[in-house]
Protein backbone atom coordinates (compact mmCIF):
# COMPACT_ATOMS: atom_id res chain seq x y z
CA UNK A 1 0.00 0.00 0.00
CA UNK A 2 1.20 3.84 -0.86
CA UNK A 3 1.72 6.41 2.04
CA UNK A 4 -1.24 8.30 0.48
CA UNK A 5 -3.63 5.52 0.63
CA UNK A 6 -5.88 5.38 3.59
CA UNK A 7 -6.37 2.08 4.87
CA UNK A 8 -10.10 1.83 6.60
CA UNK A 9 -11.64 -0.75 8.66
CA UNK A 10 -15.12 -0.82 7.14
CA UNK A 11 -18.24 -2.48 9.17
CA UNK A 12 -21.60 -2.66 7.31
CA UNK A 13 -22.15 1.09 5.59
CA UNK A 14 -19.23 2.58 9.02
CA UNK A 15 -15.60 3.55 8.09
CA UNK A 16 -12.96 3.48 10.62
CA UNK A 17 -9.55 5.01 10.93
CA UNK A 18 -8.26 2.51 13.95
CA UNK A 19 -8.64 -0.75 13.87
CA UNK A 20 -9.07 -1.28 17.50
CA UNK A 21 -11.99 -1.92 19.60
CA UNK A 22 -11.65 -1.06 23.58
CA UNK A 23 -14.01 -2.16 26.47
CA UNK A 24 -14.91 0.12 29.03
CA UNK A 25 -15.50 -2.02 31.72
CA UNK A 26 -13.35 -3.13 34.91
CA UNK A 27 -11.29 0.44 35.11
CA UNK A 28 -10.18 1.84 38.39
CA UNK A 29 -11.87 5.19 37.87
CA UNK A 30 -14.26 6.55 35.16
CA UNK A 31 -11.22 9.32 34.50
CA UNK A 32 -9.00 6.11 33.93
CA UNK A 33 -11.52 4.89 31.19
CA UNK A 34 -11.54 8.54 29.67
CA UNK A 35 -7.48 8.54 29.37
CA UNK A 36 -7.16 5.18 28.49
CA UNK A 37 -9.54 5.88 24.97
CA UNK A 38 -7.88 9.37 24.49
CA UNK A 39 -4.74 7.03 24.20
CA UNK A 40 -5.84 4.64 22.23
CA UNK A 41 -7.96 6.24 20.03
CA UNK A 42 -10.48 3.29 19.34
CA UNK A 43 -12.94 2.92 16.32
CA UNK A 44 -15.54 1.92 19.05
CA UNK A 45 -16.28 1.82 22.28
CA UNK A 46 -18.46 -1.41 23.42
CA UNK A 47 -20.82 -0.85 26.25
CA UNK A 48 -23.52 -2.52 28.07
CA UNK A 49 -27.15 -2.03 29.78
CA UNK A 50 -27.59 -3.18 32.90
CA UNK A 51 -30.22 -1.99 36.16
CA UNK A 52 -29.21 0.69 38.05
CA UNK A 53 -26.99 -0.12 41.13
CA UNK A 54 -26.30 2.11 43.58
CA UNK A 55 -22.93 3.84 43.68
CA UNK A 56 -21.90 2.32 40.77
CA UNK A 57 -19.41 4.37 38.62
CA UNK A 58 -19.61 2.95 35.91
CA UNK A 59 -23.45 3.40 35.06
CA UNK A 60 -25.98 5.49 34.48
CA UNK A 61 -26.01 9.38 33.70
CA UNK A 62 -22.55 10.17 34.95
CA UNK A 63 -21.15 6.80 32.72
CA UNK A 64 -23.74 8.62 30.03
CA UNK A 65 -21.42 11.51 30.42
CA UNK A 66 -18.49 10.05 30.08
CA UNK A 67 -19.27 8.17 26.76
CA UNK A 68 -19.95 11.42 25.35
CA UNK A 69 -16.13 13.10 26.21
CA UNK A 70 -14.64 10.05 25.19
CA UNK A 71 -16.20 11.31 21.35
CA UNK A 72 -16.48 7.65 20.14
CA UNK A 73 -19.27 6.04 18.47
CA UNK A 74 -20.75 3.10 20.42
CA UNK A 75 -20.98 -0.29 20.52
CA UNK A 76 -23.36 -1.73 23.05
CA UNK A 77 -23.66 -5.37 23.55
CA UNK A 78 -25.58 -7.84 25.05
CA UNK A 79 -23.24 -9.41 27.88
CA UNK A 80 -24.82 -11.72 30.14
CA UNK A 81 -27.83 -13.10 27.80
CA UNK A 82 -28.36 -17.10 27.96
CA UNK A 83 -30.86 -16.72 25.73
CA UNK A 84 -32.12 -15.75 22.19
CA UNK A 85 -34.87 -14.27 23.79
CA UNK A 86 -32.98 -12.28 26.20
CA UNK A 87 -30.25 -11.08 23.67
CA UNK A 88 -32.94 -9.58 21.11
CA UNK A 89 -34.91 -7.82 24.00
CA UNK A 90 -31.57 -5.92 25.28
CA UNK A 91 -30.77 -5.50 21.77
CA UNK A 92 -33.65 -3.79 21.23
CA UNK A 93 -33.26 -1.98 24.26
CA UNK A 94 -29.84 -0.59 23.62
CA UNK A 95 -30.63 0.40 19.83
CA UNK A 96 -33.15 3.11 21.62
CA UNK A 97 -31.04 4.35 24.49
CA UNK A 98 -27.62 4.49 22.07
CA UNK A 99 -29.40 5.50 18.62
CA UNK A 100 -27.38 3.24 16.79
CA UNK A 101 -28.51 0.08 14.76
CA UNK A 102 -24.96 -2.28 15.41
CA UNK A 103 -24.81 -4.80 17.93
CA UNK A 104 -22.41 -7.08 19.75
CA UNK A 105 -24.47 -10.24 19.94
CA UNK A 106 -23.52 -12.31 22.94
CA UNK A 107 -25.38 -15.24 23.53
CA UNK A 108 -23.44 -17.31 26.11
CA UNK A 109 -23.96 -21.15 26.49
CA UNK A 110 -21.41 -21.70 29.18
CA UNK A 111 -20.82 -19.75 32.44
CA UNK A 112 -17.54 -21.02 33.49
CA UNK A 113 -16.03 -20.27 30.44
CA UNK A 114 -18.55 -17.83 28.68
CA UNK A 115 -17.85 -20.07 25.53
CA UNK A 116 -20.61 -18.85 22.87
CA UNK A 117 -24.26 -20.60 22.36
CA UNK A 118 -23.80 -21.03 18.81
CA UNK A 119 -27.34 -22.50 18.67
CA UNK A 120 -28.80 -19.01 20.58
CA UNK A 121 -26.45 -16.59 18.83
CA UNK A 122 -27.72 -18.30 15.22
CA UNK A 123 -31.20 -17.94 16.49
CA UNK A 124 -30.85 -14.38 17.95
CA UNK A 125 -28.85 -13.12 14.91
CA UNK A 126 -31.44 -14.26 12.31
CA UNK A 127 -34.09 -12.49 13.90
CA UNK A 128 -31.93 -9.37 14.63
CA UNK A 129 -31.10 -9.19 11.17
CA UNK A 130 -35.05 -9.19 10.10
CA UNK A 131 -35.42 -6.35 12.60
CA UNK A 132 -32.95 -4.25 10.43
CA UNK A 133 -29.68 -4.71 13.08
CA UNK A 134 -25.98 -4.87 12.19
CA UNK A 135 -25.34 -7.71 14.06
CA UNK A 136 -21.67 -8.53 15.09
CA UNK A 137 -21.76 -11.94 16.75
CA UNK A 138 -19.07 -13.10 19.52
CA UNK A 139 -18.17 -16.76 18.29
CA UNK A 140 -15.96 -19.38 18.31
CA UNK A 141 -13.44 -19.97 15.31
CA UNK A 142 -15.71 -22.87 14.68
CA UNK A 143 -16.31 -22.70 10.71
CA UNK A 144 -19.80 -24.04 10.52
CA UNK A 145 -21.40 -21.42 12.89
CA UNK A 146 -19.24 -18.93 11.35
CA UNK A 147 -21.04 -19.65 8.04
CA UNK A 148 -24.12 -20.08 9.58
CA UNK A 149 -24.17 -16.62 10.77
CA UNK A 150 -22.92 -14.81 7.42
CA UNK A 151 -25.74 -17.35 5.59
CA UNK A 152 -28.27 -15.27 7.87
CA UNK A 153 -27.30 -11.99 7.16
CA UNK A 154 -24.58 -11.03 9.62
CA UNK A 155 -21.70 -9.10 7.53
CA UNK A 156 -18.93 -8.74 10.17
CA UNK A 157 -17.94 -12.08 12.94
CA UNK A 158 -16.26 -11.39 16.63
CA UNK A 159 -14.48 -14.93 16.75
CA UNK A 160 -12.77 -14.91 20.19
CA UNK A 161 -8.77 -16.06 20.44
CA UNK A 162 -9.47 -17.14 24.24
CA UNK A 163 -12.39 -17.15 26.83
CA UNK A 164 -13.17 -13.86 28.00
CA UNK A 165 -11.16 -12.18 30.29
CA UNK A 166 -8.37 -14.62 30.17
CA UNK A 167 -5.76 -13.00 28.67
CA UNK A 168 -4.54 -15.91 27.05
CA UNK A 169 -4.06 -14.94 23.82
CA UNK A 170 -4.81 -17.16 20.52
CA UNK A 171 -5.48 -20.43 22.00
CA UNK A 172 -6.53 -22.04 18.48
CA UNK A 173 -4.31 -20.40 15.49
CA UNK A 174 -4.42 -22.90 13.17
CA UNK A 175 -8.61 -22.68 13.10
CA UNK A 176 -8.47 -19.12 13.29
CA UNK A 177 -6.07 -19.11 10.41
CA UNK A 178 -7.84 -21.20 8.92
CA UNK A 179 -11.37 -18.88 8.93
CA UNK A 180 -9.28 -16.10 7.76
CA UNK A 181 -8.42 -18.26 4.64
CA UNK A 182 -12.06 -19.24 4.14
CA UNK A 183 -13.52 -15.58 4.12
CA UNK A 184 -11.08 -13.10 2.83
CA UNK A 185 -13.57 -10.65 2.41
CA UNK A 186 -15.25 -10.86 5.30
CA UNK A 187 -14.30 -8.20 8.59
CA UNK A 188 -13.35 -10.84 11.07
CA UNK A 189 -12.73 -8.99 14.78
CA UNK A 190 -10.78 -11.19 17.36
CA UNK A 191 -12.49 -10.19 20.35
CA UNK A 192 -11.93 -11.93 23.97
CA UNK A 193 -8.83 -13.37 25.02
CA UNK A 194 -5.94 -10.67 24.02
CA UNK A 195 -3.89 -10.24 26.82
CA UNK A 196 -1.34 -8.93 25.22
CA UNK A 197 -0.47 -6.08 22.21
CA UNK A 198 1.92 -8.91 21.24
CA UNK A 199 -1.29 -11.65 20.95
CA UNK A 200 -3.11 -7.82 18.82
CA UNK A 201 -0.03 -7.63 16.65
CA UNK A 202 0.03 -11.49 15.87
CA UNK A 203 -3.92 -12.13 14.90
CA UNK A 204 -3.46 -8.77 13.04
CA UNK A 205 -0.38 -10.14 11.40
CA UNK A 206 -2.78 -12.95 10.29
CA UNK A 207 -4.54 -10.81 8.30
CA UNK A 208 -7.30 -10.21 11.12
CA UNK A 209 -9.47 -6.93 10.25
CA UNK A 210 -9.36 -5.37 13.98
CA UNK A 211 -9.32 -6.65 17.87
CA UNK A 212 -11.44 -5.97 20.78
CA UNK A 213 -9.50 -6.14 24.42
CA UNK A 214 -10.79 -4.90 27.12
CA UNK A 215 -9.48 -6.88 30.30
CA UNK A 216 -5.85 -6.44 28.64
CA UNK A 217 -5.83 -2.89 28.95
CA UNK A 218 -8.20 -2.06 32.82
CA UNK A 219 -6.08 -4.30 34.46
CA UNK A 220 -2.83 -3.47 33.64
CA UNK A 221 -0.86 -2.08 35.91
CA UNK A 222 -0.80 1.51 33.84
CA UNK A 223 -4.18 1.06 31.14
CA UNK A 224 -3.35 4.52 29.67
CA UNK A 225 0.47 2.70 28.84
CA UNK A 226 -1.37 -0.29 27.81
CA UNK A 227 -3.83 1.02 25.87
CA UNK A 228 -1.49 3.07 24.04
CA UNK A 229 0.88 0.06 23.39
CA UNK A 230 -2.50 -2.15 22.07
CA UNK A 231 -2.85 1.27 19.37
CA UNK A 232 0.35 0.49 18.41
CA UNK A 233 0.24 -3.19 18.46
CA UNK A 234 -2.59 -3.32 16.11
CA UNK A 235 -1.00 -0.76 13.45
CA UNK A 236 2.50 -2.50 13.95
CA UNK A 237 0.51 -6.13 12.75
CA UNK A 238 -1.77 -4.13 10.09
CA UNK A 239 1.05 -2.86 8.73
CA UNK A 240 2.77 -6.19 8.80
CA UNK A 241 0.01 -8.08 7.10
CA UNK A 242 0.08 -6.17 4.56
CA UNK A 243 3.57 -5.76 3.97
CA UNK A 244 3.30 -9.34 3.46
CA UNK A 245 5.49 -11.79 5.81
CA UNK A 246 8.34 -13.38 4.01
CA UNK A 247 8.08 -17.22 3.36
CA UNK A 248 9.72 -18.54 6.63
CA UNK A 249 12.76 -21.14 5.39
CA UNK A 250 14.04 -24.54 7.26
CA UNK A 251 17.48 -23.41 6.79
CA UNK A 252 19.44 -20.77 7.21
CA UNK A 253 19.99 -18.04 4.62
CA UNK A 254 22.28 -15.14 5.09
CA UNK A 255 21.39 -11.94 5.18
CA UNK A 256 24.84 -10.66 4.04
CA UNK A 257 26.19 -11.41 0.25
CA UNK A 258 28.65 -14.08 0.05
CA UNK A 259 30.25 -12.47 -2.96
CA UNK A 260 33.36 -10.38 -1.74
CA UNK A 261 33.40 -11.97 1.91
CA UNK A 262 36.83 -11.61 3.30
CA UNK A 263 39.18 -14.06 3.69
CA UNK A 264 37.01 -16.34 1.28
CA UNK A 265 38.62 -18.12 -1.44
CA UNK A 266 37.18 -17.48 -4.44
CA UNK A 267 36.94 -20.26 -7.51
CA UNK A 268 37.01 -17.11 -9.81
CA UNK A 269 39.71 -15.35 -7.54
CA UNK A 270 41.48 -14.41 -10.80
CA UNK A 271 38.79 -12.55 -12.29
CA UNK A 272 37.96 -10.43 -9.50
CA UNK A 273 41.39 -9.30 -8.71
CA UNK A 274 41.77 -7.73 -12.63
CA UNK A 275 44.19 -10.36 -13.86
CA UNK B 1 -51.21 -3.45 42.97
CA UNK B 2 -48.03 -5.09 42.79
CA UNK B 3 -45.22 -5.70 39.82
CA UNK B 4 -41.87 -6.62 39.83
CA UNK B 5 -39.41 -4.12 38.85
CA UNK B 6 -35.96 -5.39 38.20
CA UNK B 7 -36.61 -8.21 39.96
CA UNK B 8 -38.13 -6.98 42.98
CA UNK B 9 -41.11 -6.95 44.54
CA UNK B 10 -43.57 -3.12 44.29
CA UNK B 11 -46.24 -2.02 45.42
CA UNK B 12 -47.17 1.19 42.91
CA UNK B 13 -50.67 2.49 42.97
CA UNK B 14 -52.61 1.04 40.26
CA UNK B 15 -51.08 2.50 37.33
CA UNK B 16 -52.75 1.99 34.35
CA UNK B 17 -50.17 1.86 31.53
CA UNK B 18 -46.22 1.99 31.57
CA UNK B 19 -45.69 5.80 31.87
CA UNK B 20 -47.68 6.16 35.10
CA UNK B 21 -45.55 3.83 36.38
CA UNK B 22 -42.45 5.43 35.40
CA UNK B 23 -43.47 8.39 36.39
CA UNK B 24 -44.15 6.68 39.74
CA UNK B 25 -40.86 5.32 40.10
CA UNK B 26 -38.88 8.02 38.51
CA UNK B 27 -36.03 5.84 37.41
CA UNK B 28 -33.07 7.70 36.14
CA UNK B 29 -32.69 9.10 32.62
CA UNK B 30 -31.74 7.84 30.44
CA UNK B 31 -33.31 4.45 30.56
CA UNK B 32 -34.88 1.33 28.46
CA UNK B 33 -37.80 -0.65 29.19
CA UNK B 34 -38.84 -4.24 28.82
CA UNK B 35 -42.37 -5.37 29.94
CA UNK B 36 -42.46 -9.35 30.23
CA UNK B 37 -39.39 -9.89 28.53
CA UNK B 38 -40.62 -8.00 25.56
CA UNK B 39 -38.92 -4.18 24.65
CA UNK B 40 -41.31 -1.68 24.95
CA UNK B 41 -40.42 1.58 22.73
CA UNK B 42 -40.56 4.43 24.16
CA UNK B 43 -43.29 5.95 22.03
CA UNK B 44 -45.33 3.23 23.55
CA UNK B 45 -45.46 3.63 26.96
CA UNK B 46 -48.39 5.88 27.35
CA UNK B 47 -50.44 2.72 25.81
CA UNK B 48 -48.61 -0.37 27.74
CA UNK B 49 -50.87 -1.36 29.47
CA UNK B 50 -49.89 -2.81 32.95
CA UNK B 51 -51.47 -5.84 34.87
CA UNK B 52 -50.54 -7.14 38.30
CA UNK B 53 -47.19 -9.35 38.48
CA UNK B 54 -46.20 -7.63 35.05
CA UNK B 55 -42.26 -8.14 35.14
CA UNK B 56 -40.84 -4.65 34.51
CA UNK B 57 -36.78 -4.21 33.35
CA UNK B 58 -35.55 -0.83 33.61
CA UNK B 59 -31.77 -0.57 32.07
CA UNK B 60 -29.30 1.99 32.23
CA UNK B 61 -25.98 2.51 30.47
CA UNK B 62 -23.12 0.65 31.81
CA UNK B 63 -19.63 -0.50 31.60
CA UNK B 64 -18.92 -3.47 28.86
CA UNK B 65 -16.65 -5.56 27.01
Amino acid sequence: MREHQVDRLTLYDRTFTSRLLLGTARYGSPRQLLDASLAAEPALLTVSLRRQLAGASGSGQPFWDLLSQTNRPILPNTAGCFTARDAITTACMARELFNTSLIKLEVIGDDANLQPDPFGLLEAATELVKLGFQVLPYCTEDWVVCKRLLDVGCQVLMPWAAPIGTGQGPRNPNAMRELRKRVPNVPLIVDAGIGLPSHACQVMEWGFDAVLVNTGVSRANDPVAMARAFAGAVTAGRRAFLGGPMIVQELAVPSTPELGRPFSIDLDVSSLCGS
Amino acid sequence: MFVIVNGCQHLVPDPHTLEELLSQLSPPIPFAVARNEEFVPVGNYHECRICPGDRIEIVHPMAGG
